[in-house]
């Protein structure tokens, strides 16, 4: 970040391509739109650029990034009327088998089975409360401890302990349901 | 790293289940806005080495490209013109009264200072602040002085007529630089150099902002337009053919700049007067990338 912030163009191209699909991941997923998600995640990235000379790194890199991503996320929630996108309207297995069976490293078995996981574990995360599918996404994509999370959520810790608790208390419910 | 603790069951178990998914999920954000967030991101970098460059050669120039050097001049000679004008006719006035009764040593001496001090100052002029060299008394000092030599005008205002030519010419510099844009001129009789910090600066704001949107988005200036947009121009506003910057960068091909523009909330519908939507021209121009950007934010 603080060559990028010199002027040096290729650390930028690093940053991104290490934290592009977590932060893809996060918000595609949070907001269950991909072209919601496509707009935020320009805009992360072009406020991560634009603001690259005032971030100070007590932190870590991630922290500051994930905290961007949330608030634009969060403001693009308030202020965007209701979307309805495809997978709201029952398409997201369509999406998902579209996707997965262009990835050419999968064969047709795992294809399947993968495509199976990744749907049903996607339609568990869709139906999880708002907080808890924030904050468990923010865990898991951000690798973050439970302080981290209770930081960039500015929530207690015991509340983001309760949270990330309870969602994967559901996500594995719902997980049992579907197999 | 402070994990959940681990309940009654193994939440792990359902960490690993997202990450196998999750490492076998190529879904990824789209091509255009990878590409619009690397152009983006290498156009700031490009921006900000040229600051660090030029911000270099500046600390090797300090006494060039100081800020200050240029009302540092024009108040350090102000500032002795005025002195000049009102130092040199109180020494005129009084040498013919002092006759007899002291040396004419001081006055000889005295009456050349002025010229000589403003053209000895003048070089040297980058290195001291306006606020040094015009002091603060020094305009009712001098009104004294002229007030008190009520006899002697006529002498005073024939010397003036020459003496005053710095003023006059510091005067009309100060017009000049500000072009007659300035309507609040400080009054005559305070310190020039007051007079020349009072001059507002010109504003460099554009007086049409939706007019320099469309004409950034025209001719594909991405900064340009990136800048203009930051300040919540009307973005859709268009022009006498009911052309709006998106539009108008849509006929030009400047994929960046529509990028920009959507992403900044711009109306992907539209249309020009004579009915024509972005989409179509995008279509018509043979701009796959832009039609591409634009059904993506929803053009029909």
């Amino acid at each position: 970040m603080g060559l990028y912030a010199r002027g040096d163009a290729a650390a930028f191209v690093v940053l991104y391509r290490r934290h592009e699909a977590r932060i893809w991941r996060y918000l595609e997923r949070n907001v269950r739109n991909r072209a919601t998600a496509d707009e935020l995640m320009q805009e992360v990235w072009f406020a991560v650029a634009r603001d690259a000379d005032r971030y100070e790194p007590t932190s870590r890199f991630t922290t500051w990034l994930f905290t961007i991503a949330r608030n634009r996320m969060i403001d693009s929630i308030r202020t965007s009327p209701q979307q309805v996108s495809l997978e709201t309207l029952g398409y997201e297995g369509e999406l998902v088998v579209q996707q997965l069976t262009t990835e050419p490293n999968v064969g047709p078995l795992d294809a399947v089975v993968v495509r199976d996981q990744a749907a049903a574990l996607r339609q568990a995360i869709g139906q999880l409360p708002r907080e808890q599918r924030d904050a468990f996404l923010l865990q898991i994509e951000g690798d973050f401890s439970v302080e981290e999370v209770a930081t960039i959520t500015q929530s207690s810790f015991e509340t983001t302990k309760s949270r990330l608790r309870y969602a994967r208390t559901k996500l594995r419910e719902l997980l049992s349901e579907h197999a | 790293m402070n994990r959940v603790p681990p309940s009654q069951e193994q939440p792990e178990d359902v960490d690993d289940q997202y990450r196998r998914a999750s490492a076998l999920d190529p879904s990824r954000p789209s091509e255009a806005v990878r590409r619009a967030v690397l152009a983006h991101a290498a156009r700031l970098a490009a921006e900000r080495a040229t600051r660090i460059e030029g911000s270099k050669t500046k600390s090797t120039r300090t006494a060039v490209n100081q800020a200050w050097w240029r009302p540092a001049i024009l108040g350090t000679l102000a500032a002795a013109a005025l002195a000049g004008l009102m130092i040199a006719p109180r020494f005129l006035v009084e040498a013919p009264r002092a006759q007899g009764t002291r040396p004419n040593t001081a006055p000889a001496l005295v009456a050349q200072a002025p010229d000589t001090r403003a053209e000895e100052r003048a070089p040297s002029a980058p290195a001291l602040g306006p606020e040094r060299t015009a002091k603060p008394g020094a305009s009712t000092r001098n009104a004294d002085v002229l007030s008190h030599t009520g006899g002697a005008r006529p002498k005073v205002s024939a010397r003036a007529s020459s003496g005053a030519a710095p003023v006059a010419a510091a005067a009309q510099s100060t017009d000049a630089m500000v072009g007659g844009a300035s309507q609040q001129r400080a009054p005559r009789n305070t310190s020039v150099a007051t007079a020349i910090t009072a001059v507002p600066r010109i504003s460099e704001a554009p007086a049409d902002p939706a007019a320099a949107v469309r004409r950034a988005a025209e001719i594909g200036d991405l900064s340009g337009l990136q800048m203009l947009l930051e300040k919540q121009t009307d973005i859709d506003s268009p022009d006498a053919a009911g052309r709006t910057a998106l539009m108008l960068a849509t006929l030009h091909g400047h994929t960046d700049a529509v990028a920009a523009l959507l992403a900044h909330g711009a109306d992907p519908n539209a249309a020009a007067a004579d009915g024509t939507t972005p989409l179509q021209a995008a279509r018509a121009g043979d701009h796959p990338a832009i039609v591409a950007a634009l059904q993506r934010y929803g053009a029909r």
